[in-house]
Protein backbone atom coordinates (compact mmCIF):
# COMPACT_ATOMS: atom_id res chain seq x y z
CA UNK A 1 0.00 0.00 0.00
CA UNK A 2 1.29 3.51 -0.72
CA UNK A 3 0.80 5.44 2.15
CA UNK A 4 1.99 2.59 4.32
CA UNK A 5 5.12 4.12 6.13
CA UNK A 6 6.00 0.99 8.17
CA UNK A 7 9.67 0.30 8.45
CA UNK A 8 10.82 -2.79 6.69
CA UNK A 9 11.66 -5.01 9.72
CA UNK A 10 15.94 -4.59 9.63
CA UNK A 11 15.19 -0.97 10.13
CA UNK A 12 12.79 -1.11 12.39
CA UNK A 13 14.84 -3.49 14.65
CA UNK A 14 17.49 -0.93 14.76
CA UNK A 15 15.40 2.42 14.81
CA UNK A 16 13.70 1.18 17.48
CA UNK A 17 15.07 -2.45 19.02
CA UNK A 18 16.82 -1.06 22.22
CA UNK A 19 14.39 1.87 23.25
CA UNK A 20 11.67 -0.79 23.51
CA UNK A 21 13.70 -3.15 25.08
CA UNK A 22 14.67 -0.59 27.64
CA UNK A 23 10.81 0.33 28.08
CA UNK A 24 10.40 -3.37 28.71
CA UNK A 25 13.65 -4.20 31.33
CA UNK A 26 12.06 -1.63 33.31
CA UNK A 27 8.75 -3.03 33.69
CA UNK A 28 9.74 -6.74 33.87
CA UNK A 29 13.46 -6.87 35.11
CA UNK A 30 14.15 -9.57 33.24
CA UNK A 31 16.22 -9.05 29.82
CA UNK A 32 14.89 -12.33 28.39
CA UNK A 33 11.51 -11.66 29.18
CA UNK A 34 12.14 -7.92 27.63
CA UNK A 35 13.94 -9.60 24.34
CA UNK A 36 10.57 -11.72 23.91
CA UNK A 37 8.16 -9.05 24.09
CA UNK A 38 10.11 -6.95 21.77
CA UNK A 39 10.13 -9.43 19.27
CA UNK A 40 6.67 -10.20 19.88
CA UNK A 41 5.99 -6.34 19.57
CA UNK A 42 7.82 -6.23 16.16
CA UNK A 43 5.95 -9.50 14.71
CA UNK A 44 2.41 -7.69 15.73
CA UNK A 45 4.04 -4.36 14.21
CA UNK A 46 4.59 -6.20 10.84
CA UNK A 47 1.18 -8.19 10.77
CA UNK A 48 -0.86 -4.90 11.73
CA UNK A 49 -1.41 -2.19 9.11
CA UNK A 50 0.17 0.88 10.73
CA UNK A 51 -0.92 4.41 8.98
CA UNK A 52 1.38 7.27 10.80
CA UNK A 53 3.46 9.66 9.76
CA UNK A 54 6.99 8.88 9.80
CA UNK A 55 9.18 7.27 12.29
CA UNK A 56 7.75 9.09 15.78
CA UNK A 57 4.55 8.05 15.25
CA UNK A 58 5.50 4.38 13.86
CA UNK A 59 7.55 4.50 18.17
CA UNK A 60 4.34 5.47 19.50
CA UNK A 61 2.04 3.15 17.90
CA UNK A 62 4.83 0.31 19.24
CA UNK A 63 4.48 1.59 23.08
CA UNK A 64 1.04 1.16 22.27
CA UNK A 65 1.75 -2.66 21.53
CA UNK A 66 4.18 -3.30 23.44
CA UNK A 67 2.03 -2.24 26.93
CA UNK A 68 -0.21 -4.43 26.06
CA UNK A 69 2.38 -7.58 25.41
CA UNK A 70 3.71 -6.26 28.74
CA UNK A 71 0.16 -6.86 30.73
CA UNK A 72 -0.46 -9.90 28.81
CA UNK A 73 3.08 -10.88 30.44
CA UNK A 74 1.89 -9.60 33.56
CA UNK A 75 -1.53 -11.80 33.78
CA UNK A 76 0.07 -14.87 32.64
CA UNK A 77 2.61 -15.24 35.33
CA UNK A 78 0.58 -13.87 38.13
CA UNK A 79 -2.88 -16.12 37.25
CA UNK A 80 -3.21 -16.83 41.34
CA UNK A 81 -4.20 -13.93 43.50
CA UNK A 82 -0.74 -13.39 45.89
CA UNK A 83 -1.64 -14.59 49.75
CA UNK A 84 -1.75 -12.07 51.95
CA UNK A 85 0.01 -9.76 50.07
CA UNK A 86 1.20 -7.80 52.40
CA UNK A 87 0.42 -7.51 55.94
CA UNK A 88 -1.92 -5.52 57.42
CA UNK A 89 -0.96 -1.74 58.13
CA UNK A 90 0.38 -1.29 61.66
CA UNK A 91 1.97 -4.64 62.04
CA UNK A 92 5.39 -3.62 60.81
CA UNK A 93 7.47 -2.01 63.11
CA UNK A 94 7.94 0.84 61.11
CA UNK A 95 10.50 3.09 62.30
CA UNK A 96 9.33 6.17 60.48
CA UNK A 97 6.43 6.64 62.60
CA UNK A 98 6.26 6.92 66.37
CA UNK A 99 3.98 5.24 68.88
CA UNK A 100 1.44 7.59 68.87
CA UNK A 101 1.35 7.94 64.90
CA UNK A 102 3.18 10.68 64.39
CA UNK A 103 6.10 10.73 61.65
CA UNK A 104 9.71 10.24 63.45
CA UNK A 105 10.97 14.01 62.88
CA UNK A 106 14.42 12.85 63.34
CA UNK A 107 14.53 9.86 60.91
CA UNK A 108 16.60 10.14 58.12
CA UNK A 109 13.71 9.27 55.34
CA UNK A 110 12.01 12.67 56.64
CA UNK A 111 14.80 14.90 55.40
CA UNK A 112 13.73 17.65 53.25
CA UNK A 113 14.58 17.38 49.31
CA UNK A 114 16.54 20.12 47.44
CA UNK A 115 14.83 22.12 44.68
CA UNK A 116 15.57 21.04 41.12
CA UNK A 117 15.75 17.32 41.81
CA UNK A 118 14.78 16.09 38.38
CA UNK A 119 18.25 18.34 36.64
CA UNK A 120 19.89 16.02 39.23
CA UNK A 121 22.35 12.66 37.69
CA UNK A 122 22.40 11.17 40.89
CA UNK A 123 18.58 11.64 41.99
CA UNK A 124 18.00 9.65 38.49
CA UNK A 125 20.81 6.91 39.40
CA UNK A 126 19.00 6.57 42.94
CA UNK A 127 15.52 6.34 41.10
CA UNK A 128 16.88 3.44 38.90
CA UNK A 129 18.20 1.24 42.19
CA UNK A 130 15.25 2.02 44.46
CA UNK A 131 13.05 0.73 41.76
CA UNK A 132 14.65 -2.44 41.32
CA UNK A 133 14.83 -2.68 45.32
CA UNK A 134 10.68 -2.99 44.90
CA UNK A 135 9.54 -6.64 45.41
CA UNK A 136 8.59 -8.03 41.84
CA UNK A 137 4.98 -8.13 41.96
CA UNK A 138 4.95 -4.92 43.79
CA UNK A 139 6.65 -3.15 40.80
CA UNK A 140 4.68 -4.57 38.31
CA UNK A 141 1.50 -3.11 40.13
CA UNK A 142 3.52 0.32 41.02
CA UNK A 143 4.92 0.38 37.37
CA UNK A 144 1.15 0.06 35.45
CA UNK A 145 0.17 2.85 38.11
CA UNK A 146 2.68 5.88 38.69
CA UNK A 147 4.59 4.92 34.70
CA UNK A 148 1.77 4.28 33.17
CA UNK A 149 -1.19 5.51 34.48
CA UNK A 150 -3.25 3.18 34.59
CA UNK A 151 -6.45 3.50 36.32
CA UNK A 152 -6.33 1.48 39.64
CA UNK A 153 -9.98 -0.38 38.74
CA UNK A 154 -8.37 -1.81 35.40
CA UNK A 155 -4.95 -2.73 37.65
CA UNK A 156 -7.30 -4.48 40.24
CA UNK A 157 -8.93 -6.39 37.38
CA UNK A 158 -6.17 -7.47 35.33
CA UNK A 159 -3.98 -8.65 38.62
CA UNK A 160 -6.98 -10.03 40.00
CA UNK A 161 -6.92 -7.83 43.17
CA UNK A 162 -8.92 -6.28 45.55
CA UNK A 163 -8.94 -2.67 45.66
CA UNK A 164 -7.85 -2.63 49.34
CA UNK A 165 -4.54 -5.45 48.11
CA UNK A 166 -3.93 -2.98 45.42
CA UNK A 167 -4.04 0.43 47.74
CA UNK A 168 -1.91 -1.37 50.02
CA UNK A 169 0.77 -2.24 47.49
CA UNK A 170 0.66 1.21 46.14
CA UNK A 171 0.87 3.16 49.81
CA UNK A 172 3.69 0.56 50.47
CA UNK A 173 5.25 1.12 47.17
CA UNK A 174 5.54 4.79 46.74
CA UNK A 175 6.80 4.94 51.05
CA UNK A 176 9.63 2.26 50.44
CA UNK A 177 10.78 4.34 47.17
CA UNK A 178 10.44 7.58 49.00
CA UNK A 179 12.51 6.11 51.96
CA UNK A 180 15.06 4.34 49.67
CA UNK A 181 15.67 7.66 47.79
CA UNK A 182 15.96 9.95 50.85
CA UNK A 183 18.26 6.93 52.14
CA UNK A 184 20.66 7.45 49.11
CA UNK A 185 20.53 11.06 49.75
CA UNK A 186 20.89 11.13 53.17
CA UNK A 187 22.08 8.38 54.80
CA UNK A 188 25.57 8.31 54.99
CA UNK A 189 26.82 9.91 51.56
CA UNK A 190 26.42 13.75 51.25
CA UNK A 191 28.57 13.76 48.25
CA UNK A 192 25.77 13.75 45.95
CA UNK A 193 24.46 16.28 47.32
CA UNK A 194 26.94 19.58 47.54
CA UNK B 1 -3.29 22.49 68.03
CA UNK B 2 -5.92 21.93 70.25
CA UNK B 3 -5.94 17.96 72.06
CA UNK B 4 -9.93 17.25 71.23
CA UNK B 5 -9.06 18.25 67.75
CA UNK B 6 -6.20 16.02 67.05
CA UNK B 7 -8.17 13.36 68.27
CA UNK B 8 -10.31 13.78 65.47
CA UNK B 9 -7.87 14.21 63.09
CA UNK B 10 -5.95 11.04 60.92
CA UNK B 11 -2.83 10.66 62.38
CA UNK B 12 0.61 10.64 60.56
CA UNK B 13 0.54 6.83 59.58
CA UNK B 14 -3.07 7.38 58.78
CA UNK B 15 -1.94 10.23 56.49
CA UNK B 16 0.79 8.37 54.62
CA UNK B 17 -1.74 6.21 53.07
CA UNK B 18 -4.31 8.39 52.64
CA UNK B 19 -2.03 10.87 50.47
CA UNK B 20 -1.40 7.60 48.33
CA UNK B 21 -4.67 6.62 48.11
CA UNK B 22 -5.62 10.30 46.81
CA UNK B 23 -3.18 9.97 43.78
CA UNK B 24 -5.60 6.82 42.48
CA UNK B 25 -8.95 7.73 43.39
CA UNK B 26 -11.72 10.71 44.61
CA UNK B 27 -11.76 10.41 48.42
CA UNK B 28 -14.83 11.56 49.84
CA UNK B 29 -15.14 14.91 51.08
CA UNK B 30 -15.16 14.48 54.55
CA UNK B 31 -12.17 12.41 54.51
CA UNK B 32 -10.15 15.39 52.34
CA UNK B 33 -11.33 18.21 54.94
CA UNK B 34 -9.66 16.20 57.68
CA UNK B 35 -6.61 15.71 55.69
CA UNK B 36 -6.60 19.81 54.96
CA UNK B 37 -6.84 20.52 58.52
CA UNK B 38 -4.19 17.80 59.19
CA UNK B 39 -1.71 19.49 56.89
CA UNK B 40 -2.08 22.76 58.03
CA UNK B 41 -0.13 22.27 61.01
CA UNK B 42 2.09 18.98 59.83
CA UNK B 43 5.11 19.70 57.61
CA UNK B 44 6.14 16.52 57.69
CA UNK B 45 2.84 15.20 55.13
CA UNK B 46 2.89 18.08 53.46
CA UNK B 47 6.25 17.40 52.24
CA UNK B 48 5.70 13.34 52.51
CA UNK B 49 2.78 14.44 49.99
CA UNK B 50 4.90 16.94 47.73
CA UNK B 51 7.69 13.97 47.71
CA UNK B 52 4.92 11.16 46.86
CA UNK B 53 4.24 13.73 44.02
CA UNK B 54 7.75 14.44 42.42
CA UNK B 55 8.35 10.74 41.89
CA UNK B 56 5.35 10.28 40.35
CA UNK B 57 6.58 13.27 38.20
CA UNK B 58 9.86 11.78 37.59
CA UNK B 59 8.18 8.40 36.37
CA UNK B 60 6.05 9.92 33.99
CA UNK B 61 8.51 11.98 32.67
CA UNK B 62 10.53 8.65 31.94
CA UNK B 63 8.60 6.33 30.55
CA UNK B 64 11.18 5.08 28.74
CA UNK B 65 13.26 3.55 31.01
CA UNK B 66 15.55 5.86 32.81
CA UNK B 67 17.08 7.02 29.48
CA UNK B 68 20.02 9.74 29.19
CA UNK B 69 19.12 10.92 32.78
CA UNK B 70 21.54 9.10 35.33
CA UNK B 71 24.94 8.71 34.38
CA UNK B 72 24.45 4.50 34.46
CA UNK B 73 24.75 2.48 31.25
CA UNK B 74 21.47 2.68 29.65
CA UNK B 75 20.68 -1.03 28.72
CA UNK B 76 20.37 -2.09 25.37
CA UNK B 77 19.85 -5.08 23.31
CA UNK B 78 22.99 -7.26 22.66
CA UNK B 79 24.22 -7.71 18.69
CA UNK B 80 22.74 -11.48 19.28
CA UNK B 81 19.84 -10.49 20.69
CA UNK B 82 18.96 -8.19 17.83
CA UNK B 83 20.26 -10.72 15.03
CA UNK B 84 17.86 -13.85 16.85
CA UNK B 85 14.92 -10.87 16.42
CA UNK B 86 15.88 -10.26 12.88
CA UNK B 87 15.89 -14.22 12.42
CA UNK B 88 12.48 -14.61 13.70
CA UNK B 89 10.90 -11.33 12.09
CA UNK B 90 12.58 -13.04 8.56
CA UNK B 91 11.33 -16.28 9.36
CA UNK B 92 7.52 -15.01 9.83
CA UNK B 93 7.59 -13.05 6.75
CA UNK B 94 8.24 -16.08 4.67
Amino acid sequence: MADRVLSDSQTMVAAHGDFLYRFALVRVRNPDVAEDLVQDTFLAALQGSHYGTGPMAERGWMIGIIKHKIIDYFRRTTREPIHNPVQPDGQTADEEFLADGHWNAEGVAMQGWPDGLLERRQFWDALALCLEKLPPRTAQVFTLREMDGVETEKICELLNLTPNNLGVILHRARKQLRDCLSRRYFGHAQEGMQ
Amino acid sequence: MMPWLSRLLPTCRDMSRLLSDAMDRDLPFHVRARMRLHLLTCVLCERYKDQLHLIREALRKDDAGLEDKGSAQKPCLTAEAKERIQRALDSHRQ
